[in-house]
């Protein structure tokens, strides 16, 4: 047997490979992402553009931990276990670098996160109440065509979750990602709105998007 | 991309569907502005949500910037930044009266800023239309409309037998067929062990491998000519100029991993490069060496070309596989490998052209003699370009392993203004200030001193630079080019922008912790690469930059 001369065991041999984190093994099904084994554990790991009904996208990096031997910190949503890994969820660069963007995601919003938003309770969670990072914020524009559903747009942070949910989960392909760099936003149909497009409704989008750019309107209940 | 986009595009016929990209850009060169109604049709044709095409459409600089019936693009790459591309474009809109990104209200003239024309040898560089002009009495021919065609510099080499400069004859596939076998062929690809050219030095022939492992019922091979480096021209040079070789090296890929189609990415930048490709790939069709069984033998190969729209990252090999199949060419976090999953959802070999260039010769003469050109270092050979501060810029192949001061000074003839610093590889590789530029030109080597080989473009400055402004240059070309993914490099390049744009001293702790999230946590080297020449002018001008030390 290969593992009893200490190699590694191949994904093929066996159906679970056993990973190290913060110091405990655990067993963990081939395949599965670090995320999935840390949530196992009952280790909360903060995630922005993760929502376990999608893919995992791997934009945000919040989701970065310490992982011994790679050199640099990985993000948990899309790095798979290995056997034999080690993670440390509280490895210091790791760390470092997501206060620095949960900062950066901060700064590029005109005003404080909708009160109750994931963001504004995972901002919290991490105690990165204010960033250092002023600078040109999200211009404000808002999408109020559609009875259900509200877009302000100066409340994106580009997580594509919404369009992901809409096109994975829905498959009504209404959304999509627009422009490229700071300017990156959302927009439904040809930028005509939910109503103009092949939206059905159903709130999807609204329910996964962390920020409330998207949610469902009160004025029209 | 999403697994049901890549159904949606199988669905419409995959590679053979009508490409939304190639579309987009009809129209746009129909129309000067694309109108819903257009894109509607455009997803209709093409069996994509109409939102699809909306985010497309939004991403790609030729089609969201304004274009009048004149259209004007003035290159502020890096090599045109250092002969004064800033200056000019000021006087350029000064004089016709439009400002950058902008559009006279007659619809009669715009201007928009480009990344790179490949004339970096005669820079400034300037497109007028269709005609690509560079160097002194720029400004005077653009306001007389007088532009003309600019010729490229002739390539020398170093080697006593040129590899890369000679032309492509297709005696290394003739060989590779009758004499080799693919097994045979990979195992003199993996003993010569040819580095990729792309940027990352990857093993070339461990791709080949890998992408012949999985099992699928097709292959591609894809070489990426999107060649985004300002300051490069090395492979523009050789889809101009000697593209039979580059096909020769996709065809002895396909052969080696099993693959019948290719398909090459060229940049709009360089307009003449498709219809380069595109002759050479009907005169080989006409010798029989590209088409239904090459040589009599049973291998099948055929190349398309397809041509990009205005984006640094489409380089990317994720991003690059989103270009071909005419979608937002935004990065795909690994894995899966192209090797494994890449173009139209099937394995994928994805080369830069230059890395492809090499096959034909290793296939030819072996292993062994590739070694032996250059010897002690990195084996084959390395195309080298310089910029217009060199007394003599132009193209050169030369060996691994040669410091770098005999090259800027033998080849290029020194720079007359004194060598302040040389920015090597592309936007994403340090900055070597004149006193280390004894540093060998090989990987290992420069990237000890904190630069990189990258793609092998080596871009002066002279004393005159005002290196603050140098990385206000990059860090503006870094934030212009983010496909906006990952928010590291999406909002963080920003905010280093307008610490280095603005009047105040850029803070140290807050920027080490801004090239910190940059470095450590971008999903791809473009956000992560963009520190390593910030952290070059840190560490050899930190007066210069003007850092508050707080
Ligand atoms: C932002 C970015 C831009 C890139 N641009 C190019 C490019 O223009 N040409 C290229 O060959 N590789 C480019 N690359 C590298 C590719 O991702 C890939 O590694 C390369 O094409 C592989 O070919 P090689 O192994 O032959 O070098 C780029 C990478 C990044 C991160
Ligand atoms: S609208 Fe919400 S879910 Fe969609 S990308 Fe923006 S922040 Fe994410
Ligand atoms: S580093 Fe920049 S270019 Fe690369 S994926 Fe992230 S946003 Fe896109
Ligand atoms: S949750 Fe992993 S990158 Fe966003
Ligand atoms: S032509 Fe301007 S940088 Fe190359």
């Amino acid at each position: 047997m290969s593992a009893e001369r200490g190699e590694p065991i191949r994904a093929e041999q066996c159906d679970s490979v056993r990973v190290c984190l913060d110091g405990g093994w655990l067993e963990v099904g081939v395949g599965e992402t670090i995320l999935q084994a840390a949530e196992r554990a009952g280790r909360e790991i903060p995630t922005l553009c993760f929502d376990r009904r999608l893919a995992p996208f791997g934009a945000c990096r919040l989701c970065l931990v310490g992982v011994q031997g790679a050199g640099a910190p990985l993000p948990a949503c899309t790095t798979r276990c290995h056997d034999g890994m080690v993670v440390d969820t509280t490895d210091e660069r790791a760390r470092r670098v997501v206060r620095t963007v949960l900062e950066l995601v901060l700064s590029e919003l005109p005003g404080d996160p909708l009160p109750g938003s994931e963001l504004d309770v995972l901002a919290r969670r991490l105690g990165v109440a204010r960033s250092r990072f002023a600078g040109r914020t999200h211009e404000r524009r808002h999408d109020e065509r559609h009875p259900y559903l509200l877009l302000e747009s100066e409340l994106c942070i580009s997580c594509g979750r919404c369009v992901r949910i809409c096109d994975e989960l829905q498959g009504a392909f209404a959304l999509t990602a627009t422009g490229r760099g700071f300017d990156a936003s959302i927009a439904a149909g040809l930028d005509s709105g939910f109503a103009n497009s092949s939206c059905v409704s159903c709130g999807a989008c609204a329910h996964t998007c962390p920020t409330g750019a998207i949610r469902e309107r009160l004025d029209t209940l | 991309m999403s697994g049901n986009l890549t159904e949606l595009l199988a669905r419409a016929g995959g590679p053979q569907a009508p490409n939304a990209l190639a579309e987009l850009k009809r129209s746009r060169e129909r129309e000067r502005a694309l109108e819903p109604d257009e894109l509607a049709r455009i997803a209709t044709r093409t069996g994509l949500p109409e939102a699809t095409i909306h985010g497309i459409a939004t991403f790609y600089e030729d089609l969201r910037e304004p274009r009048g019936r004149r259209h004007i693009r003035l290159c502020t790459g890096t090599a045109c930044f250092a002969a004064g591309a800033p200056q000019l474009l000021r006087r350029i809109a000064g004089e016709l009266g439009v400002e950058p990104g902008c559009c006279t209200e007659d619809g009669e003239t715009s201007l928009a800023e480009v990344y790179c024309l490949g004339l970096c040898h005669s820079a400034p560089a300037l497109c007028d239309g269709g005609v690509i002009d560079a160097g002194p009495g720029l400004l005077e021919r653009v306001l007389a409309e007088r532009c003309a065609d600019v010729a490229a510099p002739e390539p020398a080499s170093m080697l006593e037998r040129p590899v890369l400069i000679a032309k492509g004859d297709w005696s290394g596939l003739e060989r590779a067929l009758t004499a080799l076998g693919p097994e045979q062929l990979l195992a003199e690809l993996s003993a010569a062990e040819l580095r990729g050219r792309g940027g990352a030095g990857f093993p070339a022939a461990r791709k080949w491998q890998a992408a012949r492992a999985h099992d699928a019922p097709v292959r591609y091979i894809v070489a990426n000519g999107d060649e985004g480096d300002p300051g490069s021209y090395i492979d523009k040079y050789l889809m101009e100029q000697n593209p039979a070789l580059i096909l020769e090296g996709m065809a002895l890929a396909g052969y080696a991993v099993g693959a019948e189609q290719g398909f090459i990415l060229t940049r709009s930048e360089y307009p003449r490069a498709k219809p380069a490709l595109e002759a050479a790939i009907a005169d080989a069709q006409r010798a029989g060496y590209l088409g239904e069984r090459i040589a009599g033998s049973d291998f099948s190969f055929q190349v398309e070309v397809r041509e990009g729209a205005g984006s640094y990252v489409a380089g990317e090999e994720t991003a690059l596989i989103a270009c071909l199949e005419g979608l937002r060419a935004t990065v795909a976090a690994r894995p899966p490998y192209p090797a494994e999953r890449g173009l139209y959802g099937m394995p994928t070999v994805v080369n830069n052209v230059e890395t492809l260039a090499n096959a034909p010769f290793i296939a030819r003469e072996g292993a062994r003699s590739y070694r032996a050109l250059s010897p002690g270092a990195t084996p084959g050979s390395k195309l080298i370009c310089f910029n217009e501060r060199f007394a003599r810029p132009g193209l050169w192949e030369v060996p691994f392993g040669r410091p770098l001061s005999e090259l800027c000074e033998q080849l290029a003839g020194g720079v007359p203004g004194g060598l302040k610093a040389v920015q090597i590889g592309g936007p994403l590789g340090g900055i070597l200030p004149a006193a280390l530029l004894d540093t060998p030109f090989d990987f290992e080597p420069l990237a000890a001193v904190g630069c990189m080989l990258g793609h092998g473009s080596i871009v002066a400055f002279d004393q005159a630079t005002d290196m603050r402004a140098l990385a206000a240059h990059l860090l503006r070309f870094g934030a212009r080019e983010s496909c906006g993914k990952c928010f590291p490099c999406r909002i963080g390049l920003q905010r280093a922008r307008e610490r280095f744009e603005g009047c105040q001293p850029p803070v140290r702790g807050e920027l080490e912790d801004l090239l910190a999230a940059l470095e450590l946590g971008s999903l791809c080297a473009h956000g992560s690469g963009i520190a390593a020449p910030l952290r070059s002018l840190i560490e050899h001008y930190p007066r210069e930059l003007g850092l508050d030390e707080r």
